[in-house]
């Protein structure tokens, strides 16, 4: 007899099953669905009716039997999935693992034609042999690399998906600090952005334009198999193999949850089997400069600007304070940026020895990078110790490991910009006894010393583990079937102490102040993948399962202290301190996912690709935690086929289309709580504890998912001598994940919310071409563009929801407010007007909807922020042992508010510096910039700019050593070389740089920089 | 060809993902456990939460004398600047709104959206404290529950008076905000409708809260009878509102200051701003007079800052040879300033019009840039033009907010208690509720009560009229009356601005005697068109 089970108890028994077989295979879950069975019918279909439609095409009339083998001719391995074809017929066959092949022929006079992609095509006329040995020469082409694809590797011929590759090459090309800058302008559809210069810059990268706009915009990042949070700044770009941009939904579906915005996969370096010991020692050393620095005005401009300003020039002695007036008698002034700048340099060693022992493959990096920036105080240090170790235990179990091991040193708090930007000139640096001044314009105390962060005592260090591992074991019992265990985790530790002695602004008012704060992040993954590979006669078959948990920790703790008996021990005294503001912060967020995909290959002809994915997240509420991420996508070679006519102009060419979703689960965790904040009151001196509610509890907030269609054409011309890939798309984001405004009479001002459908599509070319060989000299060129056009679809309101700035149709982030309409000349101009009471030198507003008066509903749009097209075009010229290359990168279509252009920034009163400006007069009747008063421009029309430009981002010219002069010092290779960062700017902005968010800040440096490599 | 062996270790090996799978499969593994928030839901289930609550919302009010940002943009502003007693004489942009009206007053300042959102905030705050307060599993007394719910809805009481005077009429919120009742179709509810219902709220804590609460920064019955008077006042029963004005006159509790008392008692000085001083605001330190206060303490979580002192000092130290200092009144930024009107409304012999109250004169004190022929020590006289202007670093200015951290004389932040409520404001509401009553014989002595205090001279029946009423409280409260919500509700702001104000009273106009209801409102509002005020 069966007990009758309660519906709850049958639950609980089906998530208990499902759970334990998921922990080695995912399959029973995955199918459970309908939409799993229509896509399973659709694989069976892709697998039963490809080849019927080929059989079709076997040859009936036989004549002679000719066997053979195709043999790599650089090291003589036989290489399988040669396609094999009878020079005129349609007759074919291909190559199988061992190299052989059979094929029947007409007469044994025919000619043989055999072409595989990464090989150029060999023709091989019979002359009445009946077996031949067919030798192909391997062409150095994309197609044929391995590729890193989530979850494995992939042969580039036999992707589906949208795929960006850099080698190790290339990012070796040029000396960087960072990876990603290593990725800039290099791919189609991946926008890298310089948000942040310094030491250390802040880049944002964006895939494919922006799905969503809350804090995830940001593409996934997998190194070795495993997330990686925070800056990759703290990975050795030298430590790198391969760098992959997943773009469309079928590559990025295998990441579900989170690759909404695109993936990034981080392959570092691995020993190789069977070398010897490779020794490589790299360094570079360099000097960095500023780019570009509006400059403020100097003392005597100043001081004119504000007598105009404040007196109309007439009477300028009652306008300055004495400090001022002193700077003006003894002529002398401060130029604040100038004691906030240096010039800036950098230089990185490393060592890493790589080969392999007995069953042992290894790789052990060591790196020590120091970076001083352009702005006194802002230096970086980073010593890196990398170890990727593989081990064949048995024939049937490996064990491996990439481990990376850093020490980040930030002390050093970086000059305040944007204090030193706005400084008045006519006051004091420094003191009579040469010290900073606490207060350099002691009529005006607001305003410390915007050079005093040099006296803060800053210690700012980061000891991290990043180390992903497995086990992968080759399941004895059935052929092809392999398990893979990966263990990983990611453990960092941020240490920051800072004391303000007495002899800085905040220091003096407090009494001292120090601030510690220790943040701590762990994270962990455990992977099972389960993968199974065949190849039966033409099909290969591959699978992947998957199942996989995350959690990550967010620890931070922080403690402010003010009232400190001495300068001397500065921050390492907080048992004496008066007051004390202790902090804490805990964050906690976990994920759970299955996934199975399925990869199948007929022949290198036919491609296809199904992949579903379900993550379970713990940032939603019960009920809306798990998602279901399908995607399917198809590949033919076309090229590979016999009946493939053009093969002699275009060698290559492959047609790729994809569909499917991925998620964004990019909120804060807690987000759907109705959290409550620390608002405390006093009572008879001491603290009252109190809490005021600051969000609002959620329970439906749901997954953000994005569809995607990609088509794609992969071709070669002339032998590969031009190579390249066109991709359009299309991305329809549902259930966006918005902080949105909500009316402000709840209290709270915003709510992460599902808020509507936004839309991008966009085109990318890549092209890659040897453009001439001349008595030795080689030119290539990669050129990429892409252009993305990013628009709401409809949002949770019936119409626009001008709130948010969010429009129907527009693009997610727009410029929106009053706009600047040119200056009023004359008292006719203003009479005709919406302005009846603004003066001449006044700025006019837009009327934009034409009523006669000025109010909110005349603000408008100016201009998109994101960009329309960008571009990457790099040339480079080999001559022997000598490269020449040049990178130029162009962003075009952005419009943003330059800040320094203010015409109110001064503050009433001229108590801030600005930059020149050509200011109205009854003289001067421009019509760009208002009058020079407190009055001219009311509502503070911001003067936007077209932040578009094209950069010279990089110029190396290089020198491989002849093997006459490596010899001589035992080395295989010696490379030296020299490269410029961003040597020169084509813009129409005026600001700092059009690509940095804020335009008093850390500016943009050029860098000059000498290298070598040497290799033994 | 497979040995037992290989395969009994490959299943060991296929054994240790398995059970890090199920570990995995936890019931719990994806439920959050937010390890240091505190949410609704665990705050409110005792009466020491509710308090906490209750905290939270006192130290929002508090931010009336505190910054919208930082140590700038003081909450106080719109209520004082742009009327018959105050200007800017050092603006930024706020400032100039309320000196220049015109294209500057409208929908998209910021100084509307923030003065929504914060009174909202409290608004949210204690109907989540009203409603919470109903959960049966909540073991408490009658008593206390309904004093905190006395508390909560006077508070909430307060910022609808603060919404209404600002705004007219505004949406009524009555219910804890939750994600899953937003609605964008809101609708301003009638004034007469949220006056009714804070009456209710402040009739209910009149019954409830105590006679002297446990602290000055809380409040009592006083503050509720008050705030009613004012509401009768406003609503056009002067009878109900000497009832309630009455009350709190004759509770036995308040009492004027009218002899020196605390820290300085032994300096000169005046009863009348004896109370402003560092240590004698409080009830506990000799002050009969104040009805509620707003507490500071430096350097605690909870301890706040007051930025008046910053707002109202003047910027002397513009004028060389004088530098901050604490006998000059501490560092100011000159952003709010009596009119020229309002400092010359004073008798020769009136407290409030004297040296103690009103900054006459600074000190020289800088020796490195005096003027010639000064000396340390020497009096820079403040004087009154003809006219205001701005940028004048020698306009006299009200020295109640005076206050310098002895150890951070250049200090923003001000941590003396400050007088909210006084007794002296529920002695004028009285006067102007029997005058309202047709009885200016009985409003003349109540009048004089707080005159006489300050030595001004007595006054007949014969003199009481509205704008003498005004007057008198422009006289008394200088600095701390929200004054534009007094001429709302005497409907007198148009007339007294143009007279009064010589800085804004040509460009000010109808439209301006109420403000915009912020943009950020109409825009969320997608549901339904939310009404402007008119010309706007």
């Amino acid at each position: 007899m069966r007990a009758p089970l309660s519906a709850a108890a049958r639950a609980q028994f089906r998530t208990t099953i499902r759970c334990s077989v998921f922990a080695t295979t995912n399959l029973p879950d995955l199918m459970s669905g309908t939409r799993l069975r229509s896509l399973g019918r659709l694989v069976a279909s892709l697998l039963v009716a490809a080849p019927a439609a080929l059989v079709a095409q076997q040859p009936a009339d036989a004549q002679a039997n000719v066997s053979g083998v195709v043999l790599n001719d650089a090291n003589g391995a036989p290489i399988p999935g040669v396609a094999i074809a009878v020079k005129g017929t349609s007759r074919g066959a291909m190559t199988s693992d061992d190299g052989r092949f059979n094929i029947i022929v007409g007469s044994l006079q025919d000619t043989l034609v055999a072409r595989r992609i990464g090989f150029a095509q060999v023709t091989v006329p019979l002359d009445g042999r009946s077996t031949v040995e067919i030798r192909l020469h391997a062409t150095a082409v994309a197609l044929s690399e391995v590729v890193t694809v989530g979850y494995g590797t992939q042969k580039r011929s036999d992707i589906t998906g949208a795929v960006g590759s850099l080698s190790a090459e290339k990012i070796a090309e040029k000396p960087t600090a960072n990876v990603t800058q290593a990725l800039e302008g290099q791919m189609a559809g991946v926008n890298v952005t310089t948000t942040g210069a310094g030491a250390e810059s802040q880049m944002s990268i964006r895939i494919r334009g922006r799905a969503s706009i809350t804090a995830s915009a940001s593409p996934l990042v997998i190194v070795d198999g495993l997330p990686y949070e925070g800056s990759l700044s703290e990975i050795d770009p030298n430590d790198i193999a391969s760098l992959e941009v997943l773009k469309d939904a079928s590559s990025t579906a295998i990441y579900g949850s989170r690759a909404a915005n695109g993936v990034i996969l981080v392959t570092t370096r691995r020993g190789k089997a069977g070398g010897p010991p490779r020794i490589t020692y790299s360094s570079y050393a360099g000097t960095q400069h500023i780019a570009n620095l509006p400059r403020p005005m100097s003392g005597a401009e100043f001081a004119q600007f504000k007598c105009d300003r404040l007196s109309g020039g007439t009477n300028c002695a009652t306008v300055l304070t004495a400090t001022e007036q002193a700077n003006v008698d003894a002529g002398t002034y401060t130029d604040w940026l100038g004691l906030a700048t240096r010039t800036g340099d950098q230089m990185q060693h490393n060592l890493s020895v790589s080969g392999s022992q007995g069953g042992a493959s290894y790789y052990v990096g060591g790196s020590y990078l120091d970076a001083n920036g352009v702005a006194r105080g802002d230096d970086f240090k980073r010593y890196l110790l990398r170890g990727n170790l593989d081990i064949k235990l048995r024939d049937w179990l490996t064990l491996g490991t990439s481990t990376n091991l850093v020490y980040s040193d930030r002390s050093g708090m970086a000059d305040d910009f944007s204090a030193a930007y706005f400084m008045n000139p006519l006051t004091n640096a420094y003191d009579a006894n040469g010290n900073l001044t606490l207060y350099p314009w002691s009529e005006d105390v607001f305003w410390g010393n915007p050079l005093a962060n040099s006296l803060v005592v800053d210690d700012n260090t980061t000891k991290r583990i990043f180390s992903s591992n497995y086990a992968l074991v080759t399941i004895p019992w059935v052929k092809g079937l392999t398990y893979r265990l990966n263990v990983g985790g990611d453990v960092a530790r941020n240490e920051v102490g800072n004391f303000w002695g007495r002899n800085t602004q905040t220091g003096f008012s407090n009494g001292g102040q120090a601030l510690t704060s220790t943040s701590a992040r762990t994270n962990w993954t455990a992977e099972n993948i389960l993968r199974y590979t065949r190849t039966f006669g033409p099909h290969s078959i591959d699978f992947t399962g998957l199942f996989s948990a995350e959690g990550q920790n967010y620890t931070v703790s922080s403690l402010r202290t003010d009232g400190l008996p001495n300068d001397v021990l500065t921050y390492h005294q907080p048992g004496t301190a008066l007051f004390y503001f202790p902090d804490e912060s805990v964050t906690e967020r976990r994920l759970r996912s299955t996934m199975a995909r399925a990869n199948y290959n007929y022949n290198d002809r036919y491609l296809a690709t199904v992949t579903e994915r379900r993550d379970c997240a713990s940032v939603f509420t019960a009920g809306n935690k798990c998602a279901l991420f399908p995607a399917i996508a198809a590949g033919w070679n076309i090229s590979n086929e016999a009946f493939y006519p053009f093969r002699n102009w275009v060698n290559l060419l492959k047609l790729r289309t994809s569909y499917g979703s991925s998620g964004n689960q990019g909120i804060t965790p807690y987000s759907t709580l109705p959290q409550m904040d620390s608002y405390p009151y006093v009572n008879n001196g001491a603290t009252a504890p109190g809490y005021r509610p600051i969000s609002l509890g959620q329970s439906n907030l749901r997954w953000e998912t994005t569809n995607a269609l990609d088509a794609g054409l992969d071709f070669g011309i002339r032998n590969d001598r031009v190579r390249g890939t066109i991709d359009v798309y299309s991305r329809w984001t549902r259930d966006l994940l918005l902080n949105q405004l909500i009316p402000p009479q709840y209290g709270v001002t915003h709510i992460v919310n599902n808020v509507g459908r936004t839309k991008n599509t966009g085109a990318e070319l890549e092209l890659s071409s040897l453009n001439a060989r001349v008595r030795g000299v080689e030119w290539r060129s990669d050129f990429n563009i892409s252009y993305n056009r990013n628009r709401i679809v409809s949002l949770l309101s019936n119409g626009n929801d001008r709130g948010n700035q969010w429009f129907i149709g527009m693009p997610i982030d727009v410029n929106y407010g009053y706009k600047f309409d040119g200056i009023f000349q004359d008292a006719a101009e203003i009479a005709a007007s919406a302005q009846k009471t603004a003066k001449p030198g006044d700025v006019r507003i837009l009327d934009a909807n034409g009523d006669g008066k000025i109010d909110a509903n005349d603000q408008t749009f100016i201009g998109s922020t994101e960009p329309k097209y960008i571009a990457g075009f790099t040339n480079s010229l080999t001559w022997k042992g000598v490269q020449l290359s040049a990178q130029l990168q162009s962003v075009q279509g952005i419009t943003r508010s330059n800040d320094l252009m203010g015409s109110n920034l001064v503050q009433a009163g001229v108590r801030r510096n600005t930059i020149p400006h050509e200011y109205w007069t009854p003289e001067n009747h421009t019509n760009s910039y208002p009058a020079n008063n407190e009055t001219s421009n009311p509502l503070s029309v911001p003067f936007y700019e077209d932040a578009s430009f094209i950069r010279l981002r990089d110029v190396t010219l290089a020198w491989n050593l002849p093997d006459a002069y490596t010899s001589r010092i035992g080395a295989d290779r010696l490379k030296v070389y020299l490269t410029g960062r961003n040597l020169w700017t084509k813009t129409g902005w005026h600001g700092l740089d059009p690509e940095l968010d804020a335009q008093r800040s850390i500016p943009l440096e050029k860098t000059y920089v000498g290298g070598l490599t040497v290799t033994f | 060809m497979i040995n037992m062996r290989l395969n009994g270790r490959v299943l060991v090996v296929l054994a240790i993902p398995l059970l890090a799978g199920i570990a995995a499969c936890g019931k719990d593994f994806l439920v959050e456990d937010p390890k240091n928030i505190i949410t609704a839901e665990n705050l409110y289930t005792n009466l020491a939460g509710f308090d906490a609550g209750l905290n939270a919302i006192y130290a929002q009010v508090r931010r009336e004398h505190q910054g919208r940002s930082g140590t700038n943009e003081l909450f106080q502003e719109p209520f004082i600047l742009g009327t018959d007693i105050g200007y800017a004489n050092y603006v930024s942009t706020t400032e100039r709104i309320f000196n220049e009206w015109g294209i500057r007053n409208n929908s998209t300042a910021d100084v509307y959206n923030d003065l929504w959102l914060w009174l909202y905030q409290i608004i949210n705050a204690s109907n989540t404290i009203v409603g919470r307060a109903e959960n049966p599993a909540i073991a408490w007394s009658a008593t206390d529950k309904n004093r905190v719910l006395g508390e909560a809805r006077l508070l909430r009481a307060w910022a609808y008076r603060h919404l209404v005077y600002s705004f007219g009429p505004v949406p009524l919120m009555l219910e804890e905000s939750t994600g899953d009742n937003i609605r964008y179709d809101w609708q301003r509810t009638p004034v007469a409708e949220i006056r009714a219902q804070m009456e209710q709220d402040l009739l209910f804590a009149e019954a409830n809260l105590p006679l002297v609460p446990p602290n000055d920064g809380r409040v009592g019955k006083a503050v509720a009878e008050h705030y009613l008077a004012e509401l009768y006042l406003a609503m056009g029963d002067p009878v109900k509102a000497d009832t309630m004005a009455s009350r709190v006159i004759n509770s036995g509790v308040y009492s004027l200051v009218t002899a020196r008392y605390g820290v300085k008692r032994s300096q000169p000085g005046v009863p009348f701003m004896d109370q402003f001083e560092n240590g004698n605001v409080d009830r506990s330190q000799g002050n009969t007079e104040v009805l509620w206060a707003f507490l500071y303490a430096k350097g605690i979580p909870g301890g706040g800052a007051s930025i008046m002192r910053r707002y109202w000092a003047n910027r002397y130290y513009n004028n060389k040879g004088v530098a901050v200092s604490e006998e000059n009144g501490g560092r100011g930024i000159g952003r709010m300033t009596p009119t020229r009107w309002s400092l010359g409304i004073y008798e020769p012999t009136d407290d409030r019009g004297s040296y103690f109250a009103i900054r006459k004169f600074y000190l020289y004190n800088d020796s490195l840039n005096l003027p010639a022929g000064k000396k340390l020590g020497d009096t820079l006289k403040t004087r009154i033009l003809a006219r205001q202007k701005i940028n004048d670093a020698l306009w006299p200015t009200t020295r109640k907010w005076d206050y310098t951290d002895p150890t951070d004389i250049n200090g923003d932040e001000g941590y003396k208690d400050e007088p909210y409520l006084r007794l002296a404001d529920t002695y004028l509401l009285l006067a102007e509720a029997q005058l309202k009553e047709g009885r200016p014989d009985l409003a003349a002595p109540t009048i004089n009560i707080v005159r006489a205090r300050s030595n001004a001279s007595a006054i007949t029946a014969a003199d009481v009229t509205l704008d003498f009423i005004l007057d008198e409280r422009a006289r008394e409260f200088m600095g701390e009356e929200e004054r534009r919500e007094t001429l709302i509700r005497t409907g007198t702001l148009l007339p007294r601005i143009r007279a009064y104000n010589d800085t804004a009273s040509k460009t000010i106009v109808e439209r301006d005697t109420i403000f915009p209801i912020p943009q950020s409102v109409i825009d969320a509002n997608t549901g339904r068109v939310m009404e402007q005020n008119p010309g706007y």
